[in-house]
């Protein structure tokens, strides 16, 4: 029916030609005139064309072969107005596309479930704590987890990812390794490539050099290499054999390029209070998240009766991998994703403007296509359906744009984004586009086709082609109101980048508590098999700090565990004598440090002093008596002699928290059954986070630490560039061991900057939105005005000849546009003083309602929107009177 | 002489009758047979016979043909097919419940 219409066509008008002659037949016969006849059978019959239209109807095909001529119409009706079909489709392609773009992210990071096998089972394992929010977890509370519990199917255990030197297939480079428990990837879900995974028992003390490769890590050393399965890899120094490789999009945890087996004896797994570790979890099918959690906790409550000391107050706490992955990132996207709606908005306005103006000179052909037989419905489809095509071949152009922009998206360092799967377009994106293209397209033709299709037939058809229809009124109302919605939009928009903003340059500049100028930071990480002994560490360092202060430039050169942002140890203390329990088994932070590290960041010291040369003496002594218990002792906790005593500086918080009013200098707090002394106060620092909250601090000599292993950070204060030291840095590490790589040289300024780059992403994102936004607004504005002022030429010119000042219709003008504008900035403000609290977890330092932001955006606002009327109302002052008068 | 339209919903019924009495027939002869047998009173708007035909084509009440006239003219033959028998008896069991209710609710003082 569809291919061989014509041929119906032709049938049908046989057929029914065949009906009409015979009638006429009959009649003439009957004794009328053969004209007579004629007329009176084509009474009876009626319209035939109407009737093989009906007749084609009943098929049922008809609305698809109207939809091809609406289209093919409509693409002739575009073609014939180019300017505007070009101004339009950029338009639209350019709210689209960012929608597009911005959906696509959302789509991979937010809306596709995990890649793993029945991910929704998966649940992240941490624990509770006496300080706010959850920890990682404590090795023997996990492995009686592991035991005890009936809801989960399995477990796995992972360390943090570590930094180790790989060599043995090519240089040596630095390469992200987690450490994981043998049944890891199981319980995750997912193949190797290639080779295997662990095997049960793999994860144990000379079993586990094994390795499993990521995919990129085995395409950069192994060139892809099927055979690279049994091949030998060193880390740090000691032999691995290669086993397996992972899938390509495989990369949980923190995009490690190895994994390696734990080694799971108790010994490894260390004390009870000492929370260290991560989990991951597989519920059985069928349970859900609340019984998981509510057996896990009865587990808990029970090891809490069981050991006291410590396990007070520490609960497992579990939540949906999911979540962990990319809970953070939601609100962003989120907010994001609203304000690229917002801009879509904007432009289908713009564009219902344009159809607007153009609806008058429309009105002739529409008229005349009525008159034909046309009902309005259809009249409405096929103007609905030009919208639609010049919706629709802006979506593609703005799918072009989008693909390009999210290619550089995705592969911009600077982002940080999850990565659980490659952030790009995919079908389902295309679909989403595609359907935001016909609702836009709907939008914005709906009020253009209704008042084009209202018709008043007589009188369009008579007045004469040239005249520019005045538009109705309710037309003039409905643009003016687009103007003002854009406008309103545009205004919440620039307020809510320039809180994003705001926050940026707050979080960039805020105070950390030192001086970060001149500073630079690297990391080193000792090989346990080069350096196995305290001793050796000790001897390194020491040499390496000093010969670092004795660098021409250098003012201080401290070696610490953690440096300022870049903070997470921490460990419990109580304080001697006390028995309020809000004073014991507290968790504080700490920091392992060599002394000159206070100078080095620039942090003031309040009361006390830094450790001195005895100090350190005695740690020394202490730590080596420490480690020598640990030894003996073999993996159960060691009997610690009350002789053993420690030093440490504390900070200005834990004074407060712990000793408010007493002066701290002298008390001694307990550690781990050791005894503490303080001997210093220093200014607090800000060693988590800019934003994190400020958490009692304690501060260790170095020493202590390097019974765990030979890592520590390296930061020198320069009295020059930091970065024209670098280089004899680099001599002096090679100096000392020439086959030491050295990670993450990064001055503190760089620090900071990692630390904040997702505000400054997010405030950019925004504020590019934002100003696309103002851009269509303005453009909007202009127009209509433009419009405007072309509509009362005749009013304009009769004024200047009546002797209006020039300057009158000038003011004339901008008093319109002046008025369109407040009320859109009014609108603004309002709605933007809703919408503003939705970003509040992102804000830093600026309150949601800030009044300088508001102030100034409405200002800036005002007077582009002005500027923006400024061009038509000077045009139309130009308007020469004679000309006006004559046109008609 | 008036003729009065025929009642909407009817034209169906009309048709299958028609042509289960007549057999073959085209879209004059329908038209005619109706006019005649109803004695004048009903007029099918003459027209509006084909969109109910193609209707019926789709439905599969009817099967049409094309062939030639006693003046040798091409014309389209239309003929009924069982399930169009069907149709045909569940159309006139119908009009006849609505007929006798329409009367008696006419005759009921």
């Amino acid at each position: 029916m569809l291919f061989r219409r014509s041929q119906f066509d032709r049938d049908l008008e046989e057929e029914m030609r065949l009906h009409r002659e015979l009638r006429k037949q009959e009649q003439i016969e009957r004794g009328l005139s053969p004209k007579e006849a004629h007329y009176a059978v084509q009474k009876r019959f009626g319209n035939d064309l109407v009737l093989r239209e009906e007749s084609r109807d009943m098929w049922g095909w008809n609305w698809l072969e109207d939809l091809v001529q609406d289209i093919r119409y409509g693409a002739r009706m575009l073609k014939k107005n180019p300017g505007f079909t070009v101004v339009a489709v950029l338009t639209l392609a350019l709210g689209i596309g960012a929608n597009t773009a911005i959906f696509s992210v959302v789509n991979s990071v937010l809306l596709r479930p995990l890649p793993f096998q029945d991910p929704e089972r998966l649940v992240d394992l941490r624990e509770t704590e006496v300080a706010p929010g959850d920890y990682p977890l404590s090795g023997p509370d996990y492995l009686d987890w592991q035991a005890q519990n009936h809801t989960l199917e399995a477990v796995s255990l992972y360390f943090w990812r570590q930094i180790m030197s790989a060599s043995g297939a090519g240089e040596p480079e630095p390469a992200g390794v987690v450490p994981t428990q043998a049944n890891f990837f199981d319980v995750i879900g997912v193949r190797p490539l290639l080779g295997r995974g662990f095997a049960p028992g793999e994860d144990a003390a000379g079993k586990n050099h094994v390795a499993v490769l990521s995919y990129g890590f085995w395409q950069r050393r192994f060139g892809g290499n099927p055979q690279a399965i049994g091949k030998a890899i060193e880390l740090n120094d000691e032999a691995y054999t290669v086993v397996g490789v992972m899938p390509r999009w495989f990369n949980f945890p923190w995009a490690p390029d190895l994994w390696t087996p734990l080694d799971m004896s108790p010994k490894n797994l260390g004390q009870r209070g000492d929370h260290s570790w991560n989990g991951v979890g597989r519920m059985r099918p069928g349970v859900r998240l609340a019984q998981a959690r509510a057996e896990l906790l009865t587990i808990s409550k029970r090891l809490e009766k069981e050991y006291p000391d410590s396990n007070n107050n520490v609960h497992a706490v579990l939540i949906p991998l999911q979540e962990t992955l990319v809970g953070d990132f939601r609100t962003p996207l989120l907010i994001l994703l609203g304000a690229v709606t917002l801009v879509l908005l904007v432009a289908c306005a713009n564009v219902a403007n344009l159809l607007l103006a153009r609806a008058t000179g429309r009105q002739r052909e529409v008229a005349l296509r009525a008159s034909l037989g046309a009902s309005r419905w259809r009249l409405l489809r096929q103007l609905l359906t030009e919208s639609v095509l010049l919706a629709l071949t802006g979506a593609a152009l703005g799918t072009l744009g989008a693909w390009g922009c999210v290619r550089l998206l995705a592969t911009a360092k600077t982002v940080s984004l999850p990565r659980v799967h490659p952030i790009g377009l995919d079908g389902f994106v295309l679909v989403f586009t595609v359907s935001v293209g016909i609702l836009a397209g709907v939008l914005f033709g709906l009020a253009p086709a209704l008042q084009v299709s209202a018709l008043n037939l007589s009188e369009q058809l008579k007045t004469a082609a040239q005249v520019v229809l005045s538009p109705t009124r309710r037309g003039r109302l409905l643009r003016d109101a687009l103007v003002v919605g854009q406008i309103a939009v545009t205004l919440a928009l620039l307020v809510g980048a320039g809180l994003l903003l705001r926050s940026f340059a707050r979080l960039r500049s805020a105070d950390l508590g030192i001086h970060p100028h001149n500073l630079l930071t690297m990391t080193i990480s000792l090989p346990d098999a080069k350096y196995p002994t305290l001793e050796a560490r000790r001897q390194f360092f020491d040499q390496l700090v000093d010969r670092a202060s004795h660098t021409p430039g250098v003012e201080a050169a401290a070696v610490s565990s953690e440096i300022p942002l870049e903070g997470g140890s921490n460990g419990y203390l109580s304080v001697d004598g006390e028995t309020d329990p809000n004073l014991s088994n507290q968790l504080v932070g700490w920091n392992y440090i060599t002394p000159d590290y206070f100078r080095a960041f620039g942090i003031p010291v309040l009361e006390g002093h830094a450790f001195t040369a005895e100090d350190l003496n005695r740690t020394e002594a202490t730590a080596s008596r420490l480690h020598d218990l640990y030894m003996a002792a073999q993996g159960s906790a060691p009997k610690i002699p009350p002789d053993l005593e420690l030093v440490c500086v504390i900070s200005q918080t834990t004074a407060r928290t712990f000793w408010r009013n007493q002066d701290p200098i002298g008390r001694s707090f307990h550690w781990d059954n050791m005894r503490v002394i303080v001997v210093g106060v220093v200014s607090d620092v800000k060693e988590y986070g800019v934003r994190a909250k400020m958490m009692p601090q304690a501060y260790f000599p170095f020493t202590l630490v390097l019974s765990y292993g030979g890592y520590g950070r390296l930061t020198i204060k320069t009295r020059v560039l930091p970065t024209s030291v670098l280089g004899e840095i680099r001599r002096h590490v090679r100096g000392l061991d020439s086959g030491l790589a050295m990670f993450r040289a990064r001055t503190m300024g760089e620090v900071i900057a990692d630390h904040t780059q997702d505000a400054g992403v997010q405030a950019s994102l925004l504020g590019a939105f934002a100003a696309l936004a103002l851009l269509l607004a303005v453009v909007g504005l202009y127009g209509v005005m433009s419009y405007l002022v072309t509509q009362r030429t005749r009013e304009f010119g009769i004024r200047v000849a009546l002797g209006a000042q020039q300057a009158s219709v000038l003011v004339l003008i901008l008093k319109q546009g002046l008025k369109l504008s407040l009320i859109g900035v009014g609108l603004g403000v309002a709605a933007a003083m809703g919408l503003t609290h939705v970003m509040s977890t992102l804000l830093y330092g600026v309150r949601p309602t800030d009044p300088p932001t508001f102030i100034a955006v409405a200002t800036i606002l005002t007077v582009v929107a002005l500027a923006a009327c400024w061009i038509p109302a000077w045009r139309a002052t130009k308007v020469d009177p004679m000309v006006a008068l004559r046109y008609e | 002489m008036h003729q009065d339209e025929i009642p909407p919903g009817t034209l169906y019924l009309l048709i299958l009758r028609t042509l289960i009495r007549g057999g073959e027939m085209h879209g004059y002869e329908i038209a005619n047979s109706i006019q005649q047998i109803s004695e004048d009173v009903l007029r099918v708007e003459e027209g509006s016979l084909y969109p109910a035909l193609q209707r019926m084509l789709i439905k599969g009440w009817v099967t049409a043909k094309w062939g030639t006239t006693a003046g040798n003219r091409r014309a389209r033959y239309y003929r009924l097919t069982a399930p169009g028998r069907k149709q045909l008896e569940a159309e006139v069991s119908q009009f006849d419940r609505v007929m006798q209710a329409i009367t008696r609710v006419i005759q009921t003082a």
